[in-house]
C-alpha cells in the first residue's frame, strides 16, 4: 500500500458520504466497520513504520497549487503516528459506545468526517493542508454539539466554533508571513512544514511568530486563560462530542506545539519557557481547584482534563527528550483515560439524565462493575503507576526537572490536587449509602458499554505496564528532534537549554 | 542459580496471582475458596521467601531484571528484582504476617458479604508490598509505594457504605501523595545528578556528588517516607485508617505498609550516611513522634486508635535508630515490631468480634473469663511492645535505647527511655480495661465469645515470634552484615547494665501503675475534666486545625475561583469581546441602510479618506 495515509485520511470522508444511501437500520452497523477497517489501517501503518528511522515515512506529495508551494504533503513520524492510532482508536471505541437514539445517521456521518479530519491534521506536512484540516475539523463538532447537545447547545457550538477559529486566523497570519518570509530567503515558495522547519530567523521575527502560532495552539489545548470554552462544549456536548473533543481534538494544540513553533523557532521557545511554563503552572493548580468546586461530574472531568493538558504543555517546553517523549505518550494517556472518564459519565447520564454530583451516592452497591471501571479510570487520572497515565506524567514532570527545579515542585501538585478532586468525585458518588430511590434500581454496563470500556481499561494497563512499544519510536523521533533544534538554535541560552540526551547510557 | 530466580519469581507474583483469582469473583456472594486460595497462594509465597532468606543468611543475593519498563531519552528503567539480606528480610515479615493475616480472615471476614472482594485487595496489597522491597531501583518502589498506597485506599475504605471509613480512605490518600510528591521530586534529583535511578549504580556514585545535592536528595526522599510512615505532621490518617478491617489495620496499618518509610531509609542508607544532618534530623523527629504518639495512646479510648498511635510510637523509634546510623537495629526492630504489633491487632479483632464491633474500651472489662486465648496472646504482645525482658521487643527496643546513649544522644536517649514507660502504661491500661477489672460489657448487653480455633491457631506462629524472635539477634546480625553497615557500640559493661536495669524499671513501672490503677477504679473524673487530658484526646487538635485551616479554604477558595474568577471573570471578559464586536456590528449597520442618498454620503466619506491616506503615504512627494 503505497498510498495508506491518503487511504486513512480519504476513506472515512468516502465512507462518511456513502453513509448517505445506508438506511437507518444499518447505519450503526455501518459506521462500526468502517471505523473498524480504518482503525485496523492505522494499525497497519504501525506494522509497517519502521521504528528506528526518526523522519517521515510513508510521504506522499502532490503539488497543488505549484505558484505557491501550497502541496499535498503528507508524512508520518513516531511523533504524530501514535496520535493518528488514537484517533481512529477513540473514533471506533466511541461509535461501539454510542447511545445517542436521535438521529443516529448524521450523527455517525458526522463522526465519520470527523475522523477524517482528525487523521488530516496528523498527517498533514504542509501548512496549508494542516490549516484546512484544522478548521474543518471544528465543523463536524460543531454539528454535534449544537444537534445533539444540552439546553445551551447553541451558544456553546458557537462559543467553541468562534473562539477557536479567531485563535487559528491568527495562526495563519503566521503561517503567510512564515511563508513570505521563507519566499524572501530563498527565492522559493513553500507552505512544507519540514522546509520552514530549515528556515533560521532572526529572534524578533522568531518570536513574534511564535506568539502567532502559539495563540492559535494555546486556544486549542486550551491554555488558561484561553479555556473557558472548554467546559460549556462539555457540558452542553453529547457524550460521544466530549470523548472525541478531550481525547482527540485537545492533542491538536499540544501536537501542533511539537511539530510546529519548537522546530521553527527554537530560540524564540527558549526565550518563551518561563512565561508559558507560568501559564501551564497556573492552568495545572488553578483548574484542578476549580475541577474540585465543581457540582456536575462531567465538569470535574472537564477541568481536570484541563489541568492534565497542563503539564503536557510543560512537558513539552521542558526541550529535552525525556520531556518531550512523555507529553507525546501523555496526549495518547490523556487521551485513553479523559475519553474513558467521559465515557463513564455518559453511561450515568444515560441512566439518570442527570450529572449533578449531589443526585448519586452509594452507586459501587449499585453498578459494582460500572465502579470498577470508574475506579481504575479515577485512579489512571490520578497517575498510579502502572497506568499509562504515569508514565506520561513522570518524563514530563521528570523532564521538566531539569528547566526548574522549583516549578516542578508546583506542577508536581497536580498529583496531589488530582487525587482531591477525583477522589471526592468518587467517594460522593460511589460510596456511602444509596440516597436516591431512582438509583436503587440502576443497569449496570450493558454489552457494547463493557466493551468499549473494558478495552480502554485494557489499553491503560498493558502500555502502563509495558509502555516500550509505543515509548520507543516516539522517543526515536523526539530525539532527533531535539538535536535538530538544538543544532538549529543560534542563541547560547537556547543551545545550553536544548540537551539532546544528555546523558548517555547503554540500554539493552 | 536459577531455581533462585524461580523462587524470586513465586514469591513475588503467588499474591498477584491470588489477587487477579479472587478479583473475578469479586461482585459475587462469599464464595470460601477465594480465601483458600489466596491463603494458599501466600503460603507458597512465604515459603519462597524463607528460601531465599536462607540463601541470603549465606551471604547470597539474587538479582534478576525482568523486562524493560520506560525508557525515553536518557532515562532507563527496567523491572529489576533484587534479593539481597535487607530484602529477604522484608519479604519474610511481609509474607509471614500476610499469610498470618489471610487465614485469620477467612474467619473474621466471615459474615461480610464482600468477602471475595475483601481477599482480592488484601492479596494484592501484597503484591504491590513485595513490589515495594524486592525493585532494585527506586522507581519500582515508587510503584509498589503507590501500589500500596492504593490498596490500602481500597481497604480503609472496605466498608464504603460508612462515611467515616470513605472519608478516612481519601484522607490517608491524599496525604500520603503530598509526601509521594517529595518523594518523586527526589527520584527527579537522582535521575538528573547520578543518571540512573538502579541502587547500585546511584550508591557507587555517593562519593563523587556534591553535598548539598545528596542533603537535598535525601531531605526528598524523607519527605515520601515519612507520608508513608505517617510521621509528623502527616500523622493524622494512621489512627483514621481504624475505619478499616481489623486484619487491614494489622496488617497495612502496623506490621507492613507503615515501615515502608523505615524500610526506604534503611535501604538509601549509603546516601543518608553521607548526610549527617539529615540523618540527625530523622532522629530528632523519630523521637519527638515516639511521644508525641505515646502521649496521645495515654488517653484514647478507642480500642484500635491506642494501638494505632502504640504503632506511630514505635515507627518513631525506628526513625531514631535508622537517623542514628544503626540501620541494622532499625530494620530488627522493624521485624519484631511487625510480629508483635500483628498479633496485637488481630487481638483486638477478636475483641471486637466479641462485642460486636464495639471499641470504647470503657464498655468492655473482664473478657478474660470469656475469651481466655486472646487475652494470653494480647499480654504476650504487650509484654513483647513494653520491651520485658526475655520477649521480642526487649532486643530490639533496648538496643536502640543502648545506641542513642552510646553515640551521646542523651537527650534522645531520655525521651525514648520515657516514652518506654508510656508504652508499657498505655499498653497495660489496654489490657486492664478490656480483659480484667468489672465486667462492664453486661451493662451494655453484649455477648462476647471466644474466636473460632483455627483463627486463634493462626495467630499463634505470630505469638511465638513475638516471644522468641529476639533471641536470634545475633544470627540477624550475622545475615545482616552482608548488606548493612554493623558498628558495635561501646558502653562499658557496667553502664550497659544499669541502663538495661533502668529501662526494665521504667517499663516495669509503667506496668506495674496502670495494673494498680485500673484495677483500683482508674484515674479520677478531674484528670478527665483537666487541660492536659483534653489537649491529648483531641490530638492535640491537630486534625481540627488541617480541618479548620487546610480543608475548608481549600474549598472555599476552589468556589471562589471558579465562580468568581473563572466564571465572572475569565470567561466574562471572553463574551465581552464577542459582544462588543457584535454589538459594534449591531450599531454601524445603519450604515447598510439602503438608502440611496445615505450611502452616497458614506462613499464621499469614504473616497475623502483614500485621498487623504494616498496624499500623506504616497512614496512621491
Amino acid at each position: 500500500m503505497d498510498h495508506i495515509l491518503s487511504v486513512l485520511v480519504l476513506f472515512p470522508a468516502i465512507a462518511g458520504l456513502l453513509g448517505f444511501v445506508v438506511s437507518k437500520e444499518s447505519i450503526r452497523a455501518y459506521g462500526i466497520s468502517v471505523a473498524t477497517i480504518e482503525f485496523l489501517l492505522s494499525l497497519w501503518l504501525w506494522f509497517s513504520f519502521d521504528a528506528s528511522y526518526p523522519g517521515m515515512q510513508f510521504v506522499e506529495v502532490l503539488p497543488l497549487i505549484p505558484s505557491f508551494g501550497i502541496s499535498y504533503y503528507l508524512g508520518v513520524d513516531g511523533i504524530s503516528l501514535f496520535i493518528i492510532i488514537l484517533s481512529t482508536f477513540i473514533t471506533l471505541i466511541g461509535l461501539i459506545a454510542l447511545s445517542v437514539k436521535k438521529d443516529i445517521k448524521n450523527m455517525i456521518i458526522s463522526l465519520l468526517f470527523l475522523e477524517m479530519t482528525m487523521v488530516g491534521v496528523f498527517v498533514s506536512l504542509d501548512a496549508i493542508l494542516f490549516y484546512v484540516f484544522w478548521e474543518l475539523s471544528l465543523v463536524p463538532m460543531l454539528y454535534i454539539i449544537g444537534a445533539w447537545g444540552g439546553e445551551l447547545r447553541i451558544y456553546a457550538a458557537i462559543k467553541f466554533f468562534l473562539y477557536t477559529f479567531a485563535g487559528s486566523l491568527i495562526m495563519l497570519v503566521g503561517m503567510l508571513v512564515m511563508a513570505y518570509l521563507y519566499h524572501q530567503a530563498t527565492g522559493i515558495w513553500s507552505f512544507s512544514i519540514t522546509e520552514w522547519h530549515r528556515l533560521i530567523l532572526p529572534m524578533n521575527y522568531q518570536i513574534w511568530l511564535f506568539i502567532a502560532f502559539f495563540i492559535g495552539l494555546a486556544i486549542k489545548v486550551p491554555m488558561f486563560p484561553f479555556h473557558t470554552w472548554l467546559p460549556y462544549a462539555h457540558g452542553q456536548a453529547p457524550t460521544i462530542g466530549s470523548v472525541i473533543l478531550a481525547a482527540v481534538l485537545l492533542k491538536m494544540g499540544t501536537y501542533g506545539l511539537v511539530r510546529l513553533p519548537l522546530p521553527m523557532f527554537p530560540d524564540a521557545s527558549v526565550h518563551m519557557i518561563y512565561p508559558v511554563a507560568i501559564l501551564s503552572l497556573i492552568m495545572i493548580i488553578y483548574t484542578a481547584m476549580v475541577a474540585y468546586a465543581q457540582k456536575d461530574m462531567k465538569q470535574v472531568i472537564a477541568y481536570s482534563s484541563v489541568s492534565h493538558m497542563g503539564v503536557i504543555v510543560l512537558g513539552i517546553f521542558a526541550m529535552n527528550p525525556e520531556g518531550i517523549t512523555g507529553s507525546v505518550f501523555f496526549m495518547l494517556s490523556h487521551g485513553v483515560v479523559s475519553g474513558a472518564l467521559f465515557m463513564l459519565v455518559g453511561v450515568i447520564y444515560d441512566r439518570r439524565h442527570t450529572k449533578l454530583i449531589s443526585e448519586f451516592g452509594g452507586l459501587a452497591q449499585v453498578m459494582p462493575r460500572y465502579a470498577t471501571v470508574m475506579g481504575i479510570m479515577a485512579m489512571a487520572s490520578v497517575g498510579l503507576p502502572l497506568t499509562m497515565s504515569f508514565v506520561g506524567e513522570f518524563l514530563s514532570l521528570a523532564g521538566f526537572y531539569q528547566v526548574s527545579h522549583t516549578m516542578t515542585i508546583l506542577a508536581g501538585t497536580s498529583i496531589i490536587l488530582g487525587a482531591v478532586y477525583m477522589l471526592t468525585l468518587y467517594k460522593r458518588v460511589f460510596f456511602g449509602e444509596v440516597v436516591h430511590e431512582k438509583n436503587r434500581k440502576l443497569n449496570d454496563l450493558d454489552g457494547k458499554e463493557s466493551m468499549a470500556l473494558w478495552t480502554l481499561v485494557l489499553v491503560t494497563i498493558w502500555l502502563g505496564v509495558y509502555p516500550k512499544p509505543v515509548l520507543e519510536p516516539i522517543n526515536t523521533s523526539v530525539e532527533a528532534l531535539v538535536s535538530f533544534m538544538h543544532k538549529k538554535a543560534m542563541t547560547s541560552e537556547a543551545k545550553s537549554v536544548i540537551r539532546p540526551t544528555v546523558i548517555k547510557r547503554e540500554a539493552e | 542459580m536459577e531455581h533462585m530466580e524461580t523462587y524470586l519469581y513465586i514469591a513475588l507474583f503467588a499474591p498477584l496471582v491470588g489477587s487477579l483469582f479472587a478479583a473475578l469473583f469479586a461482585d459475587k456472594p462469599k464464595t470460601l475458596t477465594t480465601g483458600i486460595v489466596t491463603s494458599v497462594l501466600l503460603s507458597v509465597s512465604w515459603v519462597s521467601s524463607v528460601v531465599l532468606l536462607i540463601h541470603g543468611y549465606h551471604g547470597e543475593t539474587v538479582h534478576v531484571k525482568m523486562m524493560d519498563w520506560i525508557h525515553a531519552g536518557g532515562l532507563y528503567i527496567p523491572f529489576g528484582f533484587v534479593v539481597d539480606q535487607v530484602s529477604a528480610t522484608m519479604m519474610f515479615v511481609v509474607t509471614t504476617v500476610s499469610a498470618v493475616v489471610h487465614v485469620y480472615s477467612i474467619g473474621y471476614m466471615d459474615h461480610d458479604r464482600s468477602f471475595n472482594r475483601f481477599f482480592a485487595w488484601l492479596s494484592a496489597f501484597v503484591f504491590s508490598m513485595m513490589v515495594l522491597v524486592m525493585s532494585d531501583n527506586f522507581a519500582g518502589l515508587f510503584i509498589g509505594w503507590e501500589g500500596v498506597g492504593l490498596c490500602s485506599w481500597a481497604l480503609i475504605g472496605f466498608w464504603y457504605h460508612k462515611e467515616s471509613a470513605s472519608w478516612a480512605a481519601n484522607e490517608a490518600f491524599i496525604m500520603n501523595r503530598i509526601a509521594d510528591l517529595g518523594m518523586l521530586i527526589g527520584i527527579f534529583l537522582i535521575y538528573w545528578n547520578f543518571g540512573t535511578l538502579q541502587y547500585d549504580e546511584v550508591f557507587a556514585q555517593v562519593d563523587k556528588m556534591d553535598a548539598t545535592i545528596l542533603m537535598m536528595v535525601t531531605a526528598f526522599l524523607f519527605i515520601g517516607a515519612m507520608g508513608k510512615s505517617a510521621q509528623f505532621p502527616l500523622h493524622t490518617w494512621l489512627a483514621d485508617a481504624m475505619e478499616g478491617p481489623t486484619p487491614v489495620s494489622a496488617l497495612i496499618h502496623a506490621a507492613t505498609m507503615v515501615t515502608a518509610g523505615v524500610y526506604l531509609v534503611i535501604r538509601a542508607n549509603p546516601l543518608y550516611s553521607m548526610v549527617p544532618e539529615v540523618s540527625y534530623f530523622i532522629a530528632c523527629l523519630g523521637a519527638f513522634v515516639a511521644i508525641f504518639a505515646a502521649s496521645m495512646a495515654l488517653v484514647n479510648r478507642d480500642l484500635k486508635r491506642i494501638i494505632a498511635y502504640s504503632t506511630l510510637s514505635q515507627l518513631g523509634y525506628m526513625f531514631v535508630a535508622a537517623g542514628l546510623g544503626a540501620y541494622w537495629v532499625a530494620l530488627f526492630h522493624l521485624m519484631t515490631h511487625a510480629f508483635f504489633k500483628a498479633l496485637l491487632f488481630l487481638g483486638a479483632g477478636n475483641v471486637m468480634h466479641a462485642m460486636d464491633d464495639e471499641l470504647d474500651i470503657f464498655k468492655m472489662g473482664g473478657l478474660s473469663k470469656k475469651m481466655q486465648w486472646t487475652m494470653i496472646m494480647m499480654t504476650l504482645a504487650s509484654l513483647a511492645l513494653a520491651g520485658i525482658y526475655p520477649f521480642a521487643g526487649f532486643f530490639s527496643k533496648d538496643k536502640i535505647l543502648e545506641v542513642a546513649f552510646s553515640t551521646d544522644h542523651y537527650l534522645l536517649w531520655a525521651i525514648l527511655w520515657f516514652t518506654a514507660g508510656l508504652t508499657a502504661f498505655y499498653s497495660f491500661r489496654l489490657i486492664m480495661l478490656v480483659f480484667f477489672g468489672e465486667e462492664r460489657y453486661k451493662i451494655f448487653g453484649f455477648h462476647p465469645h471466644e474466636a473460632y480455633r483455627f483463627v486463634l491457631i493462626a495467630m499463634s506462629p505470630l505469638a511465638i515470634l513475638a516471644v522468641i524472635a529476639g533471641f536470634f539477634e545475633h544470627d540477624f546480625i550475622h545475615m545482616i552484615s552482608h548488606v548493612l553497615p554493623i558498628e558495635e557500640y561501646h558502653v562499658s559493661h557496667t553502664v550497659f547494665w544499669i541502663l538495661v536495669f533502668i529501662t526494665q524499671g521504667i517499663a516495669l513501672g509503667g506496668i506495674g501503675l496502670a495494673v494498680y490503677k485500673y484495677s483500683h477504679g482508674g484515674f479520677s473524673k478531674k484528670w478527665e475534666e483537666s487541660f492536659i487530658y483534653k489537649l491529648l484526646f483531641n490530638q492535640y487538635y491537630i486534625p481540627q486545625i488541617y480541618n479548620e485551616y487546610i480543608c475548608k479554604p481549600y474549598a472555599e477558595l476552589s468556589t471562589i475561583l471558579w465562580k468568581d474568577f473563572d466564571m465572572k471573570i475569565v470567561d466574562a471578559t471572553v463574551d465581552l469581546i464577542a459582544t462588543s464586536i457584535y454589538k459594534s456590528g449591531m450599531a454601524s449597520r445603519v450604515v447598510q441602510s439602503g438608502n440611496l442618498s445615505n450611502m452616497l454620503r458614506w462613499m464621499g466619506v469614504g473616497l475623502l479618506i483614500l485621498l487623504i491616506a494616498a496624499i500623506l503615504y504616497s512614496p512621491v512627494r
